[in-house]
């Protein structure tokens, strides 16, 4: 769909005001899009497009995938957990998913950090090296 | 033995394996050369971004949500949804001696089929230009071997003198040349073992040229013996704009690198008006906002900061220097345009081509009254200056009396030998492609213009007249030449064996 300027415009003014304390008020957002659909108006959808797109991209910034070549126990998840609280602050959620893949280790992915301990990772270095 | 093992388990066990950190990024949408990439918050501006299938990126446009980044290589293999990474280096360039001879692309790999470049030592594209405290004033000549450049308009070690003028004037052919003699001083000076002479290397930038046209250019340096001091970078028109978009900062790069380590260097841009545009078509994908004439509104930004990067440095940072050359093509004889009046204000003069004195037959085609050397003069030969410091007035006066005269009117015995001269001289200056003249052959010949010799001459036999000069005086006045070459001036004994070796000349003349 073609956004234009307008749209985009209205659409980050909107998403600014869901927005408390760096965090998105999931509630507001909600109302905004209820409200804007039911407003009808011709620019409606190009903005709820580009709102959904700001959305999306708040919760990738704040959801941690973590990634594993086994399930990780409870208390491996805890530790993680908490070092990206640490890290990022506590408005991170954290997501897990096994990859055989990885062969081992863990790789997470905050936002656009990727912290890449897997034994898959440090084989394509290894080969790249070479 | 068990020992032996224990300790190197020991070691695995206290081994730490740290989890690499990576900045990531989706590529969201891409075409025209342009990748648009969300994510990559810590992205920085120039950063190389590695878009994975071994391209490589780099990030223009830093925005809220998404990196704008120009693709360097086949786009139409990425997809959307890839991912791309920073790598934390701004774009490099190999740099060196072992660049010299080759043709290379804007990315300094080899196009030239020679093999790999040995080069150990990289550049980065973008730097930022020498400060006022490493400068100092230009005050060495860079001989072009072009007689009205060297008399009139003369470029120093260190200045930005813009070659502008239409299609098919010989613009070219002026940086040829130059690059020619710089080669043939530089393998004189080897010869005779002369440890004075400061070699000039060049740097050719062909930008959005046709390749025929580059292969022209090389085939003239090749036969001219000026390849081994000459590197090549070439972003042809079938080139990706991205690429003819940073040719010019690959070159300047190279330059440098001559500059900071004591040498020098003379670089041309041909042409920064294809730059402007290759930028202009960059800008607009990636859609900058953009001006005049749908450039960017940092196009100025992008030619000065390219040209600042000329400079002569203080003895004390190495006595280095990189001579600009960039070359705009005008349409229609438009110097008003937006690009050529941008180029004209940032450089130290400009030499001006004419399409209707390249017709006439005045070839190179230099307009005296439009053309300037604004710092020049200050690195021109004694003797040079003391031949030729009234040329320019005495051009300027004959055109205006040739104008006059036009109208039929009978003219007065001063007026016409002004003419005479004036005519006599635009005859002497008239030189042929790719044939640089040395400067003491210059000096003499237009010591002689000056003190009359030439008028014995009819105009349209001028140039034999020259030809057979120049001729008597490297075959059997060859010592004399070398006095002008040594002693750099013409002082009352030198004069004495000009006036002597002229009159002798005159007596064989027919």
């Amino acid at each position: 769909m073609k956004i234009n300027k307008r749209a985009r415009r209205e659409a980050n003014q909107l998403f600014r005001l869901c927005v408390a304390n760096d965090v998105l008020d999931e509630g507001r957002a909600r109302e905004v899009a209820r409200q804007v659909a039911a407003a009808g108006h011709r620019n409606s959808q190009a903005v709820l497009s580009h709102f959904l797109r700001l959305v999306r991209l708040d919760q990738e910034r704040h959801t941690a995938h973590v990634e594993s070549a086994t399930p990780l126990p409870v208390d491996l998840r805890i530790a993680i957990e908490a070092s990206l609280m640490r890290r990022y602050g506590g408005v991170l959620t954290a997501t897990y998913a096994h990859r055989p893949e990885l062969i081992g280790g863990v790789r997470i992915r905050a936002g656009s950090d990727v912290y890449d301990g897997s034994v898959l990772a440090g084989l394509t270095a290894l080969e790249k090296r070479f | 033995m068990a020992n032996l093992r224990e300790e190197i388990e020991a070691q695995i066990a206290g081994a730490k394996r740290t989890a690499e950190w990576q900045n990531v990024g989706v590529i969201r949408e891409i075409g025209d050369g342009v990748a648009k990439v969300e994510g990559l918050n810590d992205a920085m501006l120039n950063e190389m971004i590695d878009l994975g299938r071994g391209i490589t990126g780099i990030a223009l446009n830093l925005e809220e949500t998404e990196v704008g980044v120009i693709i360097l290589g086949d786009y139409t293999e990425l997809q959307e949804g890839d991912e791309a990474r920073t790598t934390g280096k701004v774009l490099q360039v190999p740099v060196g001696m072992g660049l010299l001879g080759r043709v290379v692309n804007t990315l300094g790999e080899p196009i030239d089929g020679k093999g790999p470049i040995k080069s150990d030592v990289a550049y980065p594209v973008e730097k930022v230009a020498p400060g006022i405290i490493r400068r100092q004033s230009v005050s060495q000549p860079v001989q072009t071997g072009i007689m009205p450049i060297d008399a009139m308009i003369p470029i120093g070690r260190g200045q930005r003198e813009l070659i502008i003028g239409d299609r098919a004037t010989g613009k070219t052919t002026i940086c040829i040349d130059t690059m020619i003699s710089q080669a043939k001083l530089n393998k004189a000076a080897e010869a005779a073992g002369d440890k004075s002479h400061r070699p000039l290397y060049n740097i050719y930038v062909a930008i959005g040229q046709k390749q025929s046209t580059v292969a022209r250019v090389i085939a003239i340096l090749e036969e001219a013996g000026a390849m081994p001091y000459t590197i090549m970078v070439v972003a042809s028109a079938s080139d990706s704009a991205t690429s003819q978009y940073l040719a010019p900062f690959a070159g300047a790069a190279m330059s440098e690198w001559f500059m900071d380590n004591g040498m020098d260097a003379l670089i041309v841009y041909d042409d920064l008006s294809k730059h402007a545009v290759a930028y202009r078509q960059v800008s607009l994908v990636l859609k900058r906002p953009s001006g005049r004439e749908a450039y960017p509104g940092d196009v100025f930004y992008l030619h000065s900061r390219l040209l600042e990067r000329a400079a002569r440095v203080a003895e004390k940072y190495g006595n280095g220097s990189v001579t600009a050359l960039p070359i705009i093509e005008t349409q229609a004889g438009d110097v008003s345009a937006y690009i050529p009046t941008n180029v004209i204000s940032i450089t130290d003069g400009q030499i001006y081509l004419e399409t209707d004195l390249f017709y006439q037959g005045v070839r190179p085609a230099i307009s005296v009254g439009l053309s300037v050397s604004r710092v020049g003069s200050a690195a021109q030969l004694k003797a040079m200056k003391q031949v030729a410091g009234q040329l320019k007035g005495d051009l300027a006066q004959f055109r205006e009396l040739a104008a006059f005269a036009q109208f039929g009117s009978d003219l007065d015995a001063k007026t016409q030998a002004q003419i005479d001269r004036g005519k006599r001289i635009m005859e002497i200056f008239k030189q042929p492609q790719y044939n640089p003249i040395p400067v003491e052959v210059q000096v003499a010949v237009l010591w002689a213009v000056q003190n009359g010799y030439v008028d014995k001459a009819p105009v349209e036999r001028v140039k034999e007249f020259q030809n057979k000069l120049t001729d008597f005086l490297t075959t059997r006045k060859s010592d004399l030449l070398a006095r002008i070459g040594k002693e750099k001036a013409i002082s009352d004994s030198l004069k004495a064996d000009l006036k002597a070796a002229s009159d002798e000349f005159a007596q064989t003349w027919k």
